[in-house]
């Protein structure tokens, strides 16, 4: 078995992950429930790649994320640190058996659980041991109801990440950053981060959780590493991942770096807005300097973006635009846990399985290195119907990945992509899919299978305008499944099993997860030069604000803690990135 | 709750609100920690809003967990931590002496002095009747009641009844001299810093560590350290263990690295089953079910070498055009590690052979099932991803050398350890390597029924263990149970002040006032009278007793006698760090807290 064991540092990456571990959840649930149907059942993932099974004191057995967050303290709202799996002995009844004299007991506001955490709590209670979170469509009217209350008030109340965690975890999973006596908004820039990492114990903490999680794996076959590096914590990244590339030398880490529309806001202050560019470069160029490939992601307004053709996401909300990337990742760490066909396989749902090895050396190792990606998504992707679906495949692919160009020519690009889920062709589809419920089992077997998929979507990009150099395709069956905790995001063009309607079937603004239930997706990473405006924002502003004489901001890099010398290190090694991919602009006289 | 003082909202404060901003927050903390201190302090319990639970009694621990944002209680809180990382205790007595100092400077600030408006400058102006009247006026506008009382009191004597009441805004304007500037309280400050630091040279217990260390001293010390944190009975269990892991790692004409002692911990058992391993527990064990769980007389190799299968750069992964020549790459590949596998089996066949030994590898890198097979059928025990530092303590607890690579392996490089076996607790696993012939590094194993017992025992055996670390590198040690700081305070005030000319004498005052908070806390906490407590062991060392307090009885006692030593080293640094804190603190002029607010989202 090929582990990855996956890393999320920050706040909105939590958020991202939260998802994450959301649809992975679901999709076990899926798998062993009797009414789901025939694709999430054998969906041919290995779920092992992800989850660790473990065991507790009492013997009973755990299958846990096998995961390591970091986030600020105060971050996980009203779930514990420790979980609730391993605590044999409830919290209360322990006094202090170290200490004879006085105790002074401090409580702090009991934060109330939201009506979801309350439910899964009497779920688990009452049922324990079965799936947890399975919406699929049975559920009887009074469930129903509640569920709207649930999706209701998740809408309205969702704070922390954990709100809408319907995932147990393991208790070396969720660290704390205690003691950085700052507020969350100060905490913003890459020297502070950094310092709140070496500071103090953190970093052998950090370092001895994720020890763990490695030490169980047979062949790590990589590191996926989730980090919100608007602000502090990509300094605590930066410096995690520095530790990482020292002691695991050999597996590749896959570094999405996620911001949420948030973040992006433009400051009033000259000087908040010279800090805010330098930390961008900065932290781009450290983060990229410890991984194998980076995935920048978080568009400064994805509502007004085009991957929100059928999307109805509100920006100020972590909660939704969090649930958007997350579906993305999920996409492209489909082919991470897809089965290599073995020559007993009858029937197939899966194909073009690689590991993160492979996948880094597709894009960034084996023709040009550069390591930089564009993430493209087709939330949810079209129906494969004729050439037309084709065609509208590829043009729903839009990037989530911010400062991109477009419409550029680029001879060696490179992309991988993934397809799951979508629909078949055949004329009789469209109206099934119109009618929708009824005839859902039927929609089910309309699902594309792989070949099909396979033969229409070569088609289609043999027939497009700007073909890569190389392009991988992995596809699965098995559709995104949406859990209960999904955010109201999809808008009423969006069919119960994603598919994309005409005309819209009702009246209300948005779907979230009683109304559709799957989605088909489609997730791109594109190496080519469309990310160089991107690059070159980052070089521009670290050389006009770090490095050019007199720099406004030289003082505050010296802050952050960097020489002179490692600036100009940043600045060259970011120059060097943009060299790779736009060579012209040094050799014009070359080309013609 | 006194954290909320923390939390000012004020945007810019002026020169007097930011010095009472100062002191207010210097205090809150103070009043936070202050319960803390000493054996009979209290222990904390912290329960978050999700219902998480903390116990400390560690002032350091507790800093942690607030959630501090004044910028003034963080500068203290910084300096507090900072304390605790030079010397490795001390947290709470930083911050309660700084506490101290700013509310003693309080004091002088606002009272003013007195004794500084003579009679005799305001007659320069006035003639006393007048006065006497302008002072009875004043007494109903102004709130320094105090300062009034006194002048008035001076002024009566030679009143006669005659009025003079318009020159209320010349004597409203002496009010304000009489109201001191901090500079001279700072002033103060250093001088009697740097005598108490003298005070302290000359009052420091030398301790002579030889070769042989006072093992005597040494248990006092840490005693002293773990009764403040754990039950008497636990604390003088653990005593013994710490004294003894840092003797065994000491190595002469060395520094001391702490980090070769190993802290693990078991959720198993109860808080008095703790105890000194001679040798290494790893918290993960073999991962392969044919490899012996426990092993005698065994041959351990320290290795930092993949074991594992990784594709080469050159022969990346899907481009082949058969399954066949997969195979075949594949297969090469894995030659490679095998080979690296083989040479490790080849040295064990050499060293075991013709006795009944065993043969244990401890890598700090992967092992995949395949090699953990071939080492397997060996006969040979592997573990793999050790910590990074137990690979220097492997070496100190085994000997032999760690190796990065297994070319030149030769049976030098294998340390030896008499039995090394596995426990499991749930899906946890440990390793013990232990019976080993001459550790220069061991393991303290904490056990306890639940998180908070080993989170305690933890912080208690950190702080002991640092207290044996300083008393060995300082060669000295200082009395405790307060009678270091009584003996300090009687010594400003008797001979330093004298030397020193005007009003810095008042910071000198200040200072060995805020010096007593240190006994007067631990009475307070002890549940004793502070005011008697305090007359009573002032008396005594006036009388050239040097004493300490007896928390149980409130009676003086003599520290010597009852073995209750601090480090001289953490005195040094709270003397030090103090002062310099507290008078950056009353010097500033103006708080400015810019940046706020401005990248609040909509």
């Amino acid at each position: 078995m090929k582990e990855i064991v996956t890393i999320q540092v920050g706040s909105y990456a939590n958020f991202v992950g939260s998802h994450f571990w959301n649809f992975q959840d679901e999709l076990l649930g899926l798998a062993d429930s009797p009414e789901s149907d025939q694709t999430f059942k054998s969906h041919n993932l290995n779920m092992d790649i992800l989850y660790r099974t473990g065991e507790t004191q009492q013997g009973i057995v755990t299958y846990t994320p096998r995961l390591v967050s970091v986030d600020i303290q105060g971050s996980l709202g009203s779930v514990s640190s420790r979980g609730t799996l391993y605590n044999d002995v409830p919290d209360t009844s322990v006094g202090a058996l170290t200490w004879t004299g006085h105790v002074t007991t401090q409580t702090s506001q009991p934060l109330k659980k939201n009506l979801f955490l309350q439910s899964l709590y009497v779920e688990e209670n009452k049922n324990e041991g079965t799936l947890r979170g399975g919406n699929s469509g049975t559920s009887d009217r009074q469930s129903e109801v509640q569920d709207k209350d649930i999706v209701e008030s998740l809408e309205n109340e969702v704070q922390y990440w954990t709100d809408y965690s319907k995932v147990h975890y393991h208790p070396q999973s969720l660290y704390e950053l205690s003691g950085l006596w700052t507020d969350i908004r100060d905490f913003n820039n890459y020297g502070i981060g950094r310092e709140a990492f070496l500071g103090v114990q953190h970093a052998e903490e950090i370092n001895e959780k994720l020890r763990f999680f490695v030490e169980e794996c047979d062949r790590p076959q990589g590191i996926q590493f989730i980090i919100d590096d608007s602000g502090g914590f990509s300094g605590v990244g930066g410096e995690f991942l520095e530790k990482i590339a020292d002691e695991y030398t050999n597996i590749p880490v896959l570094l999405y770096s996620v911001r949420s529309p948030v973040s992006c806001l433009e400051s009033q202050s000259l000087k908040m807005r010279i800090s805010r560019k330098l930390h961008d470069a900065v932290s781009f160029s450290k983060l990229s300097a410890f991984c194998k490939l980076i995935v920048p992601v978080g568009l400064p307004s994805l509502s007004t973006s085009r991957t929100s053709k059928y999307l109805r996401v509100e920006d100020q909300k972590p909660y939704h635009t969090s649930a958007v990337y997350a579906s993305a990742i999920h996409s492209i760490s489909l082919p991470f846990r897809m089965e290599p066909l073995g020559p007993s396989a009858q029937l197939s749902y899966t194909c073009g399985a690689m590991d993160v090895n492979e996948l880094v050396r597709m894009l960034a190792v084996q023709a040009r290195q550069n390591m930089v990606t564009i993430l493209d998504v087709a939330m949810p992707a079209p129906a494969l119907t004729g050439f037309q679906g084709q065609q509208s495949l590829l043009e729903n692919l839009q990037p989530l990945t911010p400062e991109t160009a477009e419409d550029v020519e680029d001879l060696h690009a490179l992309e991988s992509m993934t397809v799951h889920g979508v629909f078949g062709s055949g004329d009789n589809d469209v109206a099934l899919l119109i009618l929708g419920t009824s005839f859902q089992q039927d929609i089910c077997s309309k699902r594309a299978s792989v070949s099909e998929i396979k033969d229409a979507v070569e088609a289609a990009c043999a027939k497009a305008v700007e073909r890569p150099r190389f392009s991988h395709l992995s596809i699965a069956q098995c559709p995104l499944p949406i859990p209960l905790p999904f955010p109201s995001i999809f808008n009423n063009l969006v069919g119960q099993n994603g598919q994309l309607l005409d005309t819209p079937i009702s009246n209300c603004a948005s779907k979230g997860s009683l109304d559709v239930h799957s989605v088909p997706m489609a997730a791109r990473l594109r190496s080519t030069n469309a990310i160089l405006p991107f690059l070159e924002n980052r070089l521009g502003n670290l050389r006009k604000f770090g490095i050019a004489r007199g720099a406004l901001g030289t003082d505050l890099l010296g802050n952050w803690g960097f020489t002179k010398d490692e600036i100009e290190e940043m600045g060259e090694m970011l120059s060097s990135m943009v060299n790779t991919l736009n060579p012209v602009s040094h050799e014009s006289s070359d080309s013609d | 709750m006194s954290i909320k003082v923390l939390n000012p909202n004020a945007e810019v404060v002026n020169k007097s609100q930011a010095l009472h901003m100062n002191i207010t927050a210097a205090k809150g903390l103070h009043d936070v920690l202050k319960t803390n201190l000493g054996p009979r302090g209290t222990i904390k319990m912290l329960v978050g809003g999700a219902g998480d639970i903390k116990l400390t009694k560690d002032g350091n621990t507790l800093l942690k967990e607030m959630q501090i944002q004044s910028p003034t209680a963080i500068m203290i809180a910084r300096t507090a931590v900072a304390q605790d990382d030079t010397s490795g205790d001390g947290t709470t007595s930083t911050v309660i002496f700084i506490g101290e100092l700013m509310k003693q400077s309080e004091r002088y600030i606002d009272e003013g002095q007195p004794t500084f408006l003579r009679r005799s400058t305001l007659l320069k102006y006035y003639d006393a009747p007048s006065l006497y009247v302008m002072v009875m006026l004043l007494k109903i506008h102004v709130k320094r009641i105090n300062v009034i009382l006194f002048i008035a009191y001076d002024v009566q004597k030679n009143t006669t009844k005659s009025a003079g009441a318009k020159h209320i805004g010349f004597l409203i304007k002496v009010l304000h001299l009489v109201g001191m500037h901090p500079r001279v309280l700072v002033d103060g400050f250093e001088i009697a810093k740097r005598a108490t630091l003298q005070f302290l040279e000359k009052f420091k217990t030398p301790v002579v560590m030889g070769n042989e260390p006072d093992t005597e001293i040494l248990k006092m010390v840490a005693r002293t350290t773990l009764r403040t944190k754990l039950y008497e009975a636990l604390a003088d269990q653990l005593t013994e263990i710490v004294v003894n892991s840092v003797l065994c790692i000491r190595k002469p004409e060395e520094p001391i690295d702490l980090f070769m002692v190993e802290i693990m911990h078991m959720r198993h058992k109860f808080d008095v089953d703790t105890r000194l391993v001679e040798g290494l527990v790893l918290d993960h064990g073999s991962r392969h079910p044919d490899m012996k769980r426990r092993a005698e007389n065994c041959h351990i190799l320290t290795c930092n070498v993949s074991l594992e299968y990784e594709k080469s750069e050159i022969n990346a992964g899907f481009f082949y055009s058969s399954a066949e020549q997969r195979e075949a790459m594949v297969a090469a590949e894995r030659r490679s590690v095998d080979e690296r596998v083989q040479k490790i089996i080849d040295l064990k066949n050499k060293v075991c052979a013709g006795n009944d030994d065993n043969f244990v590898v401890i890598n700090q890198k992967g092992i995949d099932p395949p090699s953990l097979d071939l080492l397997a059928r060996a006969g040979i025990v592997a573990l793999r991803r050790a910590k990074r530092r137990n690979m220097e303590r492997l070496v100190l607890a085994c000997g032999g050398e760690a190796v990065n690579s297994v070319d030149d392996l030769t049976p030098a490089c294998l340390g030896w350890a008499g039995l090394v076996y596995e426990h499991v607790l749930g899906e946890e696993k440990y390793t013990f390597v232990e019976n080993v012939k001459h550790p220069h590094s061991c393991t303290i194993l904490i056990k306890g029924p639940n998180d908070h017992t080993i989170a305690q025992i933890k912080d208690a055996i950190r702080d002991g263990l640092r207290a044996v670390k300083n008393t060995i590198e300082d060669e000295a040690v200082v009395l405790g149970a307060g009678a270091f700081e009584l003996a300090a305070r009687q010594y400003l005030v008797n001979e330093v002040k004298k030397t020193v000319k005007g009003r810095a004498q008042l910071g000198v005052e200040a200072f060995a006032n805020a010096l007593l908070v240190i006994p007067k806390t631990l009475a307070e906490n002890s549940g004793l009278d502070t005011q008697d407590v305090i007359i009573e062991l002032t008396g005594e060392h006036d009388k050239g007793n040097l004493v300490g307090l007896n928390i149980h009885t409130g009676e003086p006692i003599d520290p010597q006698m009852e073995g209750i030593f601090d480090n001289y080293s953490v005195k040094r640094q709270i003397i030090n760090s103090g002062p310099v804190i507290t008078s950056q603190l009353l010097l500033v002029d103006e708080v400015i807290r810019a940046g706020r607010n401005m990248r609040k989202p909509n």
